[in-house]
């Protein structure tokens, strides 16, 4: 179980999680992710050609910089919900420029720490995202002035990120009209760069539609943080973000029992996270199916648990361009709407870039293998399997990696080498390494 | 969008075989000798008895490049090797027609790309947008880009400039207009155009319109249109049947049960390896080894089943060599992706149908910027593209639907774009295809709540590429079919010629 916490909620375990949660209650260690602040990173810190990385030197240092600040995290939840808000509030660093993305990802952090801020709520994320630079930028709310309403966020603000287009019933959640009305509401914001360090989004009142606006069943001169409220008071709010959050860390969707007392969770605590991510990460489905993992590693979760496992912070411009390959590089989802989860994360080409990131951690300088002449099939399994932090893999996938330590060549140092780094890169990259 | 991260667009779900099936697949002891086989030569490492090796082979160019020759192979360890080859040895016999979607990724604006021309639509095109018209047949200028009469339309229709051939429009290349020749239909108007296409009740988000779309019906449905087709009419061992171009597998070809794939725009070296193993082991053949153990959950089910296929595919593709450079294709991540279609196509891999998404045509602030590079890469990549697969000596044989999930508002926006519209453009390219105007336009000065009308519903066309190219009943594929056919303005009502 423990396993299996730390990579729905983490990037997989270390061997002193491992000692420290096993034998512990899951509400205990649940406790410990949701209140322990971030803090600094712990271990080695992330170089890029043996510097230190700097976000802002460029898109690789930026993306670089994120995924070495997972591998470092020491309380992993806090950067996997940061991820999470990454991917629900998706902008692109391919439309944004580099420094309000890096900002957006500290506003998210926020919301992500909650050891740090344990009363963080969803009403303050969305009203401090809908006056985001990059989101002002991605989604062109800068451009949404009076007498030129531009859509573009309103649309996304209700389909995406808060509401969904129908109720579970189907039935549509708002009207072509709500979109351009709300639109009216949320004009007036740019984004000011007057002190280029610290771009703001400043509302600019001559730029406001200062009309009357009617939109989800309201009428009112309302601006936009009003409208936020009047489309989180919607009644599909509760149930959409249950949902979403509840796919990032459980296979299969929550029994209509299940789904409303998480609704009734996070609506009755003021759309506060914490109460809600409790209820989930504490949930007996997250735990079905101990004997054989069920849920599809995202990238980013396989890729950072790879380094995890092996111990090592040395990510690389491959590591980018393998993320990029596997469909999910940090700072460019592929729209609006995130990266879509599930099984549709694994394709043949992203098999093959998973298992090239796998070889690229596992063939690694500083873990290269001793050599030992003589060494038996069983051991030669048993010391690479050691060597990566022993993560789940099937009964009969051990044997058949013995069987291959079996067959391999021995007869010198080089085959024997080859051996012990075939059987490490099964063990991090093979099929059953991508599902947690 | 940048062209460098625009992977991942769609949705991307492999079928999922069960693993019961595969093991039956690769536990067939009567595997029959295969006869005359392309053996890539980094496939040589798993043929512990060594190949027979032929000569005087007469093969594709893109055999050539990448194969060391052929010979009659067993079965390999790897699952399903014998039969993809099987398959795709069975394709080659008797080519199938060949099928290409290229999606526009965010609702292109075709009244900007072909021009309602006629007086009335002209005018009340210019008033919508007093900034973002282009002129009216003319040429281009500094600033403003003009039009040329789509000849056959008697003035009812000009395309943007910038989709048209020659020097002072689109530079010293090939267009659109080359594909459209007289707009009769006829031989040489090799371009048809539907100018209002998008379903009805319309549906202004992107991604409930895309997900219909590649679904063929107003909902969203667990396979694609084109899916459904391959579970009925395709192949139930070869991946390469249905291939998406990119690092994501469309939405349109997911499928309940036919295996299908995706490659990257360059699959030069496809395969499994690990750095320092070199000669000591087949990693594909051992990767394989580990993808063929049965499993208990869908979750591993998948895994495995995906390294399956990967490996399946790495052996057929592992040595290919990357697409050949071809000077008529302007520089872009669409060429690169067209390029690698032609050569899969040609390549008699029993490839049937090859989805690309492309471009980032949401356009809501500044159009011109955005757009107009754009669909001049999109105007000369196609020119390009059919000419390359002339010269292949397949045009013949392949046609290509290039679609978008709506059209753009018709007026302006304030901010130098366009809001989501309605009815939008599909083009159907090759010299099989009826060309010119396909549809009604919808109008310009009567409008649909600001937006361009529905004139044809997509599944119209979608019916028209399983009963007139794919083959294949319409009926059993496209929930609620048959739907209206094709009616054109001349009175035809076929989408091939």
């Amino acid at each position: 179980m423990v396993d299996r916490l730390f990579w729905r909620a983490g990037f997989g375990p270390s061997q002193a999680d491992r000692a420290a949660w096993t034998g512990r209650t899951v509400g205990e260690a649940v406790d410990w992710l949701l209140d322990t602040p971030q803090g600094g990173p712990v271990g080695p810190q992330a170089t890029l050609g043996g510097q230190a990385i700097d976000p802002l030197a460029g898109t690789t240092d930026l993306v670089l910089h994120w995924v070495g600040r997972m591998v470092s995290a020491q309380n992993p939840l806090a950067e996997r919900m940061t991820f999470f808000w990454h991917r629900h509030w998706a902008c692109s660093r391919a439309d944004v420029d580099q420094l309000f993305m890096f900002r957006q990802n500290d506003l998210f952090r926020r919301y992500a720490d909650l050891g740090a801020n344990p009363g963080a709520d969803f009403r303050s994320l969305a009203y401090e995202v809908g006056e985001d630079p990059a989101m002002l930028v991605y989604l062109n709310g800068e451009l949404n002035r009076r007498g030129r309403p531009n859509e573009n966020y309103a649309r996304e603000l209700m389909e995406l990120f808060c509401l969904g287009v129908t109720d579970a019933a189907g039935n549509p959640n708002y009207t072509e009209t709500d979109v351009r009305e709300l639109a009216r509401a949320l004009s007036g914001w740019q984004v000011n760069t007057s002190d280029p360090d610290n771009p703001r989004g400043t509302f600019n009142p001559s730029r406001f539609d200062n009309g009357v606006k009617s939109f989800l069943g309201q009428t009112g001169n309302f601006g936009s943080r009003q409208a936020v409220d009047i489309v989180l008071a919607h009644s599909a709010h509760a149930s959409f973000i249950v949902r979403k959050l509840w796919s990032e860390f459980v296979a299969g969707p929550p029994d209509a029992a299940t789904l409303a007392d998480l609704t009734a969770t996070y609506a009755g605590n003021g759309l506060q996270l914490r109460p809600l991510l409790f209820k989930i990460l504490t949930h007996p489905q997250l735990f079905d199916s101990l004997a054989e993992p069920t849920l599809i590693k995202p990238p980013i979760v396989y890729v950072v648990g790879a380094f995890r496992q092996l111990g090592l912070n040395v990510v690389s411009s491959s590591t980018y361009s393998r993320l990029n390959e596997m469909g999910q590089l940090p700072y460019f989802p592929p729209n609006v709407s995130g990266w879509e989860y599930g099984p549709a994360f694994l394709n043949s080409n992203a098999a093959l870039n998973r298992w090239r990131l796998g070889a690229d951690v596992v063939t690694r300088s500083e873990v290269t293998p001793a050599d030992v002449a003589g060494e038996t099939p069983q051991a030669a399994f048993d010391r690479a399997y050691g060597a990566v932090g022993r993560p789940w893999l099937s009964p009969p996938t051990k044997v058949a990696m013995v069987d291959y330590a079996t067959r391999a060549p021995v007869g010198s140092a080089s085959s024997r080498r080859a051996r012990q780094l075939l059987l490490r890169t099964m063990a991090v990259a093979g099929p059953d390494t991508h599902v947690m | 969008m940048n062209e460098t991260h625009e992977t991942g667009t769609a949705a991307e779900i492999h079928a999922l075989r069960c693993a019961d099936c595969a093991r039956a697949d690769s536990a067939d002891p009567d595997a029959r000798p295969v006869d005359r086989l392309p053996i890539p030569v980094d496939a040589l490492a798993g043929f512990p008895d060594g190949i027979p090796q032929t000569k005087g082979y007469d093969r594709r160019q893109f055999l050539r490049n990448g194969v060391l020759g052929f010979a009659s192979v067993y079965a390999a360890h790897a699952l399903n090797w014998t039969s993809i080859f099987e398959a795709a040895v069975a394709e080659a016999a008797d080519p199938a027609n060949q099928l290409v979607m290229l999606y526009l990724n965010g609702g292109l604006d075709g009244l900007n790309c072909v021009l309602a021309a006629d007086t009335a639509s002209y005018g009340a095109y210019r008033t919508a947008r007093p900034t973002l018209y282009r002129e009216l047949n003319a040429p281009s200028v500094p600033g403003r880009v003009g039009s040329t009469p789509a000849a056959g339309t008697g003035g009812s229709l000009s395309f943007a400039n910038l989709m048209v051939s020659g020097a002072g429009n689109n530079g010293d290349t090939k267009g659109l207009d080359t594909l459209w020749g007289d707009g009769s239909g006829g031989a040489g108007s090799d371009l048809a155009y539907w100018p209002g296409m998008h379903f009805l009740p319309a549906n202004g988000s992107h991604f409930e319109a895309t997900d219909y779309i590649f679904a063929g019906n107003l909902g969203r449905l667990g396979t694609g249109w084109l899916g459904r087709w391959l579970d009925l009419y395709g192949s139930s061992t070869n991946p390469l049947q249905a291939i998406s171009i990119g690092s994501s597998l469309s939405k349109q070809i997911r499928t309940a049960a036919a295996p299908v794939c995706s490659v990257p725009t360059a699959f030069g070296n496809f395969r499994f390896d690990v750095s320092g193993v070199g000669s000591n082991a087949n990693v594909n053949s051992e990767v394989g080894r580990l993808a063929a153990i049965p499993a208990a959950t869908a979750g591993i089910a998948r895994s495995r089943s995906v390294f399956d296929t990967t490996v399946a595919v790495s052996n057929q593709l592992g040595s290919t060599a990357p697409p050949g450079e071809n000077p008529d294709y302007p520089a872009s991540s669409l060429s690169d992706r067209l390029k690698t279609a032609a050569t899969l196509l040609a390549a008699n891999l029993g490839v049937k149908i090859v989805t690309i998404d492309w471009g980032s045509f949401d356009t809501h602030g500044e159009q011109a910027t955005a757009m107009d590079p754009q669909i001049t890469t999109l105007s000369r990549a196609l020119a390009a593209f059919k000419n390359d697969l002339a010269a292949r000596g397949i045009e013949q044989r392949v046609i290509t639907v290039v679609f978008t999930e709506f059209g753009r508002r018709v007026g302006e926006n304030g901010s130098v774009g366009t809001d989501h519209g309605a009815g939008g453009p599909c083009f159907v390219l090759g010299s099989s295809i009826r060309g010119g105007l396909a549809a009604d336009h919808p109008s310009v000065t009567s409008l649909m709540n600001g937006n361009l009308g529905v004139t044809t519903d997509f599944r119209t066309v979608w019916q028209a590429v399983i009963s007139e190219w794919l083959g294949g009943d319409p009926a059993l594929v496209l929930p609620g079919a048959p739907f209206a056919g094709i009616s054109r303005p001349d009175g035809q009502t076929t989408l091939l010629k």
